[in-house]
Formats: C-alpha cells, structure tokens, sequence
C-alpha cells in the first residue's frame, strides 16, 4: 500500500507507535521507516545505543524503547525525514511533536502553522515552541509543536499558512491550459479513465506528453472513485519517451 | 534574484558569462541552466500558454513539463531549464508551437 499512496497505512504505524505508558513516560523517538533500503546514518547518530547497529544494511532500523531518551539527533539525521519525536509528557492534554523541516522561511518559536498528516491533509493550526538548526554538518531544522494529546501520533507535517484550491483558477494540465474545474467536471460527467479525459479535453496531449497533468488526474480520479491511485487505469504509454529532435531520426546530428 | 542561502544546498557557480534575452544583453553565470540565468535577471515570464495566452514561468525546472520552451540561437523548443548557458547565447520567447526554419 505504502509503495501505491505513498503513505503509510495504521499497520505500519502499530508496528513503530511506543505503548501509551511509554509515550506519557517522555519523549521518544518514532521511526517512520517502512522500506528496506540501504541506509544507516540512524544507528550511527544514537549516542544512546537505542537505535542497534544493523546486521545488514538494508534492515529496517530497531528501536530500543527503554534506552530512547528523545534526544533528536537522529530525527534531523534521517535523510528520509522519516523519524519523529513525540512527547506526551508535556502537559495532561497536549503533547510535542518535533518535525524535521528543511525549507526557508523557518517558522519562529510562538508562530501559528498548519499541522499535516501523513497523507498531507490539514489537521489544525498549533504553536511552534522551539526551533532547532541542525547545525553546520546536518542543517534540518527541527520545529516542535504544541498538538493536542489525541493527535501526537497524527501530526507529521507542517505548513506555514492553510491554501484553499480554487478549481476554477487551478490548471492542471499547462500544456493545454485546462482547470481542475473542467477536469472535475468530466469526472462528473462519466468519464472514468485518463485515457478518456485525454480523449474528451486533450489533457495530456501537449509538449510536456502528460508528464504533469496525468498523476494529477489520476488522483482527482482516484478521489472520486475512492480507490488508491495505484489502481486508477494508466494511458497507453508510447514511443518515444522523452523530447527527440527529428534530426535525430533523420541523422542529421 | 538568486538564493544564496539554503538550508541544504551550497551554490558553486562558474564564470560570469554575458547572453542576450531578446536583444537585451544580460548577465549570467556559465554552466547555470538559462532559466536560472533569466530569474536571476529577474525575467519570469518565459513564455505563453497555446490557449488562453497566459503568461507561463518556470514550472517543474527538471525538463519535464515543457512550461519553459523557447526559442535559443534561432531553435525553437528549446527545454531551457535544463539547457546549459553559454557566453554570448541568444534566447527569445516562442510565439505558438515554434517555427522551424
């Protein structure tokens, strides 16, 4: 499921959530590491032993629950931007979560931001209490927030201010100027393939070959039908796959 | 406008090189794609949609999209967020689909 949507289902995250007892306990870290990939730099960032060295590389890392301290070095380690800290010890009713972050303007301790799921959707607007570089070496920033205790384990992203998607001002596909609006109304109207809306709107028949508009279709598809994006019927897909001068063919260069 | 911080990135430009964006002689550094050279020199308009002729700028900056064709030493089409800048280039917008000559 993980490889189709991107994000990663309650399943996955059972498997790396801290009992209840030991998330009130303090803070510990959370890795949101799901595909066996070749990489380390956690097991080398704990100082405290928590994260065990791995027997081969491509493992999934292991955390020791009782020698985590939420220290957060290995959050701003993580070239996944995969880990996360939370700690459900700081007050009775909300919790710190720490983001690792890596784009400019860096919000400032007391700003409002728009806390995100895993799956990007807006979950409410919490206060930034601090703010830490990750140095000269690492440079992720980290941003803790106050969130409310019953989404400490839903708070994985932040944005600076909330965007509301206007359909009839959003292009989709830029080749050949067409709105989300015109996309959406077609869904409406039937049709149910983006080989269909290509046909019907020409979306996806422009210079660019539906580079750009044929995943944001799919997704409006895959909305409406409610079905993963991964199941959303893909155009035929043909020669040549990439921008070719026709001199090329001729053999004249 | 150039980013010359980054939270991640370091920049490591080459010579100062001079090009021409529709006549105009502008300044730019070699080996930096021409776009870059161009919002550098604060021009973002690089072109316009077939349709509804709205102004189009820089959209996916990795060669995929085609938002940023334009004409480059007289060839049209030209991907220019991936094109490299070289000394004395001539870049001018595309009007439609381009014209081969």
């Amino acid at each position: 499921m993980l490889n189709k949507t991107g994000v990663p289902t309650l399943e996955d995250i059972q498997t790396v959530s801290p009992s209840e007892e030991r998330l009130k306990k303090g803070p510990v870290a959370i890795i949101e590491c799901f595909q066996e990939i070749p990489c380390n730099p956690c097991t080398e960032a704990c100082k405290q032993g928590a994260i065990r060295p791995m027997e081969d590389i491509n493992n999934l890392p292991k955390l020791d629950l009782d020698k985590c301290n939420g220290c957060g070095v290995c959050l701003s380690r993580c070239p996944g931007l995969a880990i996360f800290i939370v700690d459900a010890s700081y007050s009775d009713t909300e919790a710190i979560v720490r983001i690792p972050y890596e784009y400019y303007p860096v919000p400032q301790v007391g700003e409002k931001v728009v806390g995100l799921n895993r799956a990007g959707d807006e979950l409410g607007t919490f206060e930034v209490s601090k703010v830490q570089s990750g140095g000269q070496k690492n440079k992720t920033y980290t941003i803790w927030l106050i969130v409310p205790q019953s989404l400490a384990m839903e708070v994985r992203g932040l944005r600076l201010r909330s965007t509301e998607i206007q359909p009839k001002e959003t292009i989709v596909c830029r080749c050949e100027d067409i709105t989300l609006g015109e996309i959406q109304a077609l869904i409406k109207e039937g049709y149910s393939t983006i080989d269909e809306i290509k046909r019907a709107a020409r979306a996806g028949m422009g210079p660019c070959q539906g580079r750009t508009c044929r995943m944001l279709i799919a997704q409006e598809l895959a909305k409406f039908y409610s079905i993963p994006v991964g199941e959303v019927l893909m155009p035929t897909f043909r020669p040549t796959v990439k921008p070719v001068k026709l001199g090329t063919y001729a053999g004249g260069e | 406008m150039r980013i010359t911080e980054h939270p991640i990135l370091e920049f490591q430009r080459g010579e100062e090189v001079t090009f021409f964006f529709e006549g105009q002689e502008l300044k730019g550094f070699e080996g930096e794609t021409i776009a870059a050279a161009l919002h550098a020199a604060g021009i973002k308009v690089l072109g316009h949609s077939p349709n509804m002729h709205r102004p189009r700028g820089l959209f996916c900056a990795i060669g995929n999209c085609s938002s940023c064709l334009m004409v480059v030493n007289g060839e049209p089409n030209i991907r220019i967020c991936v094109e490299k800048l070289k000394p004395g280039m001539r870049v001018e917008t595309q009007q439609g689909k381009g014209c081969l000559k």
